[in-house]
């Protein structure tokens, strides 16, 4: 049943960590009554290297978060990435006793083989995710209670993970006495906010290239066919610009964020620009073309990557919604240019819909995941049953979701 | 065969360029021509038009026409500059369509120290890997010319990939006392081509264990230590031993005290067909008994098609931290003693006892009496070597995807893939 209910979705994220506190509606809209933001310390590539800078990260933007939204906040619903999490299709079926109707039972019995998957011993599941059933090999099946046949198969998109890696990230929330409901990923928080029935049956892939990763999750025909996390983020560029141009790496950020662009057409060949001088930087001219070059070259690779990784479930062109963009590094200028010259399908900007409330938070691609993480909270709570919570965290975290 | 997770596609075919910039320049790539025949396409280019009319070199620029009319710099960069700016055009044109640019100069005079920083920059700019193989002045030759190859030099720190950079003063000292200058010069040149040819090598080469570009900029990266460089071959019997014999001799590498001082090391093991994991394995571990244990050392291996080749040993590195000194720590003497100065020992020979050999070493007063074990500690050769240029991303875990290390900036790993 759903119920009106305040929840807190939090992001630390290799640049900055985020809380966002919001009420979920009824008719499903999500209100935000604030959005709490600190600078990232102690994260690496999505992960968090540092402790103690990091917990005092959260620290601060959950205060922050509590203060804007006039709200105290004692749990949270808590985002993960890292170059660990990986993703594979599954297929397992249960027998029909005696050839009857499949029941609930079916139903359950299938959900529940997740613990038969084989992963690496180190993993364990974070989200098992229907794609579709069949019933005696017809597929398709969309609900099958009360089909006749023998035999029932389901497909799922199994998201795993390194438990140690996770449960650092959630250790470091703990520390400071807030509660975790549960873990989610990036990518599948990100999609909730950002894709609607319409784009997941036509096909479309959400791409959130942040600070430290690149998180990406592929929607066709309705259901999840592939998702993934390539360690590759913003303070790559970053990094190019600081070995490129020999520039400090502070410099190299600002002058990514200033000026930065993809785009290699109409460059006047010689067009400069100028860094000042600054304490410990003698200054510098930079050559835009150079530039532009440096930043092209990273993100193209990262789009050829991708293309790879989808081609592998759907063929791209049959991805009838395109492309959705989000993160921090969708803002750098001429990015959808050369995402449209890889891909070869629309590229669109994320614009977060059916979210309202106080702040423009919702239009910053920054912020995709976190509000993400509430509307799933919102979903996860109109849906699941209460005793799936909390057992173990894995467990908790796990769900049969017809809902993502 | 070893399994290696490439870092590049060797696949497609480099084009190396090779520049002599002023008349040192020239005459090195002079001897690299006439010596080896060399393969790469070359470009003489200099102020001075004798010296560019005797050039063996297939392309050749005289340029600055108008800025000095035909007068030459006077050993001044600035001219040497102003004489590069106003045939720009012509030097675009023949450099543009090489990944890899090579330029070489003796830094001091006009022409290269002026020239050299504005061919990087150019080079660079067509997205060229840019390698400066550089000496820098006698100090005999006075201060102003220090000063000119000092500032030169950092210019061209600005554009450059990787820097070769060798001290005359070191070259010379270390050769032979009382050559003449002349003499000392055609030493030098020689050291600078091998490098050059060596490094060429090492660049286009299909393994079984390819250095990897970022492997050789972590090297080479850094100017203000000069080169650690030594080069040998041999064929027969224990030609490995022999090979390396002969590069730790190098007077780059002080007679081999200088590798106890390697903070980066690339070892590059060239052979013919029947070259052995075996053999490698040996020359590697003769090296890591006579290295810093903080060192970092990469290495190469390529097998060549022609069965008569030599096995070649090619060691490149910067110093450490401590700038060179004097004394030494104690270094086990675990090869034979060696034969001395020929450029490549008669493999069937029996070595003499030298005395002036890299063994024989001041023994330095015990200042590290526990350093080196005495049991050979055995390099595992097979292991892929960590690579470097991934800045910010050092200490954490690689993105690795296909093989490739993605925290290297990929224009950095495109260059060489064109
Ligand atoms: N290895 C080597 N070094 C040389 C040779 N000739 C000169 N040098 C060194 O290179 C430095 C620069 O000399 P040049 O190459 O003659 O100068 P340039 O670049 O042509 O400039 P100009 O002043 O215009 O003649 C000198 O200071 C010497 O240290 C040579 O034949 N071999
Ligand atoms: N206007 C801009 N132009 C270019 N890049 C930008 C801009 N604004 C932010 N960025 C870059 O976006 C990145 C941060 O994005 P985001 O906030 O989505 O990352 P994050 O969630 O903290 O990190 P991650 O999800 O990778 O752990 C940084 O690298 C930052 O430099
Ligand atoms: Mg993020
Ligand atoms: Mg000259």
């Amino acid at each position: 049943m759903a119920r009106e209910k305040i929840h807190v979705g939090l992001e630390i994220g290799t640049t900055k960590v985020c809380a966002v506190v919001a009420e979920c509606r009824r008719d499903g809209e999500v209100r935000l009554l604030g959005v709490g933001e600190s600078p990232s310390r102690g994260v690496r590539k999505g992960e968090i290297v540092d402790f103690q800078n990091a917990s005092n990260c959260v620290h601060d933007a959950l205060s922050d978060a509590e203060e804007r939204s006039d709200h105290e906040i004692k749990s949270v619903w808590l985002a993960v990435t890292g170059s660990h999490i990986e993703s594979s299709n599954h297929r397992r079926s249960v027998n029909i006793e005696g050839g009857g109707e499949i029941t609930e039972k079916e139903i359950e019995d299938i959900a529940s083989k997740d613990k038969e998957v084989s992963l690496p011993k180190d993993n364990d599941i974070l989200h098992s995710i229907l794609q579709q059933y069949y019933v005696d090999g017809r597929e398709g099946v969309i609900d099958p209670i009360g089909i006749g046949g023998s035999k029932l198969e389901a497909d799922y998109h199994i998201i795993h993970g390194v438990v140690n890696r996770i449960q650092s990230t959630i250790r470091c929330v703990r520390k400071i006495g807030i509660d975790v409901e549960d873990v989610v990923v990036n990518s599948v928080a990100s999609a909730q906010i950002l894709l609607d029935d319409q784009k997941k049956a036509s096909g479309v892939v959400v791409i959130d290239i942040g600070g430290g990763v690149t998180d990406y999750i592929v929607y066709h025909n309705g259901v999840v066919r592939q998702s993934g996390v390539i360690a590759i983020g913003g303070d790559h560029i970053t990094n190019d610009l600081c070995i490129g141009l020999r520039i400090p790496i502070t410099r190299a950020e600002k002058l990514k964020i200033e000026e930065g662009s993809a785009i290699l057409e109409n460059l006047s060949g010689a067009e400069k620009i100028t860094l000042k001088n600054d304490t410990g930087f003698s200054g510098k001219e930079i050559d835009r073309s150079m530039l532009n070059h440096i930043i092209h070259s990273r993100l193209h690779e990262l789009f050829l990557i991708l293309r790879n990784r989808i081609q592998e479930v759907v063929p791209v062109h049959l991805l009838g919604s395109g492309i959705i963009l989000t993160g921090g590094c969708s803002l750098i200028k001429g990015i959808r240019e050369v995402a449209e010259s890889v891909f070869e399908v629309p590229v669109h900007f994320a614009h977060a819909q059916s979210v309202t409330g106080p702040t423009s938070a919702f239009d910053n691609p920054q912020l995709s995941t976190c509000i993400g993480l509430v509307k799933y909270a919102h979903a996860v709570d109109a849906d699941a049953p209460q005793e799936s919570f909390f057992n173990r965290f894995i467990s908790s975290i796990t769900r049969k979701l017809h809902l993502i | 065969m070893i399994t290696y997770p490439r870092y590049l596609d060797r696949q497609s075919e480099t084009h190396s360029l090779l520049i002599g910039l002023g008349n040192a320049g020239i005459n090195i790539v002079d001897r690299l021509i006439s010596q080896t025949g060399f393969p790469m396409e070359s470009l003489a280019i200099n102020t001075d038009q004798q010296s560019i009319s005797n050039t063996l070199a297939s392309k050749k620029i005289s340029m600055g026409q108008m800025t000095t009319h035909g007068l030459g710099t006077g050993g001044d960069p600035e001219i040497g500059l102003d004489a590069a700016k106003e045939s720009a055009g012509e030097i675009q044109r023949s450099i543009v369509g090489a990944n890899i640019v090579f330029i070489c100069a003796g830094l001091g005079g006009g022409t290269g120290s002026g020239a050299a920083p504005l061919v990087a920059e150019m080079a660079k700019q067509n997205g060229s890997l840019v390698i400066a193989v550089v000496t820098s002045p006698f100090s005999f030759e006075g201060r102003r010319r220090s000063q000119q190859a000092a500032s030169s030099l950092r210019e061209i720190t600005r554009f450059a990939d990787a820097i070769l950079h060798f001290e005359n003063d070191r070259m010379a000292e270390l050769i032979e006392p009382h050559a003449e200058v002349r003499e000392t010069f055609a030493i030098c040149d020689n050291l600078l081509f091998r490098s050059i040819s060596s490094l060429n090598r090492i660049v286009t080469s299909t393994g079984p264990i390819p250095v990897s570009l970022p492997d050789m900029l972590a090297v080479l990266r850094h100017s203000d230590d000069s080169c650690l460089f030594g080069c040998g071959e041999a064929i027969g019997e224990s030609r490995g031993h022999h090979a390396l014999e002969t590069a730790l001799r190098s007077p780059l590498l002080d007679r081999g005290r200088l590798l106890h001082d390697a903070g980066k090391l690339l070892v590059y093991i060239s052979g013919p067909p029947s070259l052995s994991m075996a053999e490698v394995s040996e020359v590697m571990r003769e090296i890591s008994n006579n290295l810093s244990p903080s060192a970092m050392l990469h290495l190469g291996v390529s097998a060549t098609q022609d069965h008569s080749s030599p096995l070649t040993v090619t060691i490149m590195g910067r110093c450490g931290t401590g700038k060179r000194t004097g004394a030494q720590p104690k270094v086990t003497p675990d090869l034979t003693p060696l034969a001395q100065s020929q450029p490549t020992p008669p493999p069937a020979s029996k070595p003499q006892q030298a005395e002036a050999s890299f063994f024989e070493m001041p023994l330095a007063p015990t200042a590290h009496p526990t350093e080196k074990p005495a049991a050979p500690k055995v390099q595992q050769p097979l292991l892929p070597l960590d690579p470097v240029t991934r800045g910010r991303f050092d200490k954490i875990e690689p993105t690795i995807v296909e093989g490739e290390d993605l925290d290297v900036p990929t224009f950095l790993r495109m260059k060489l893939k064109k």
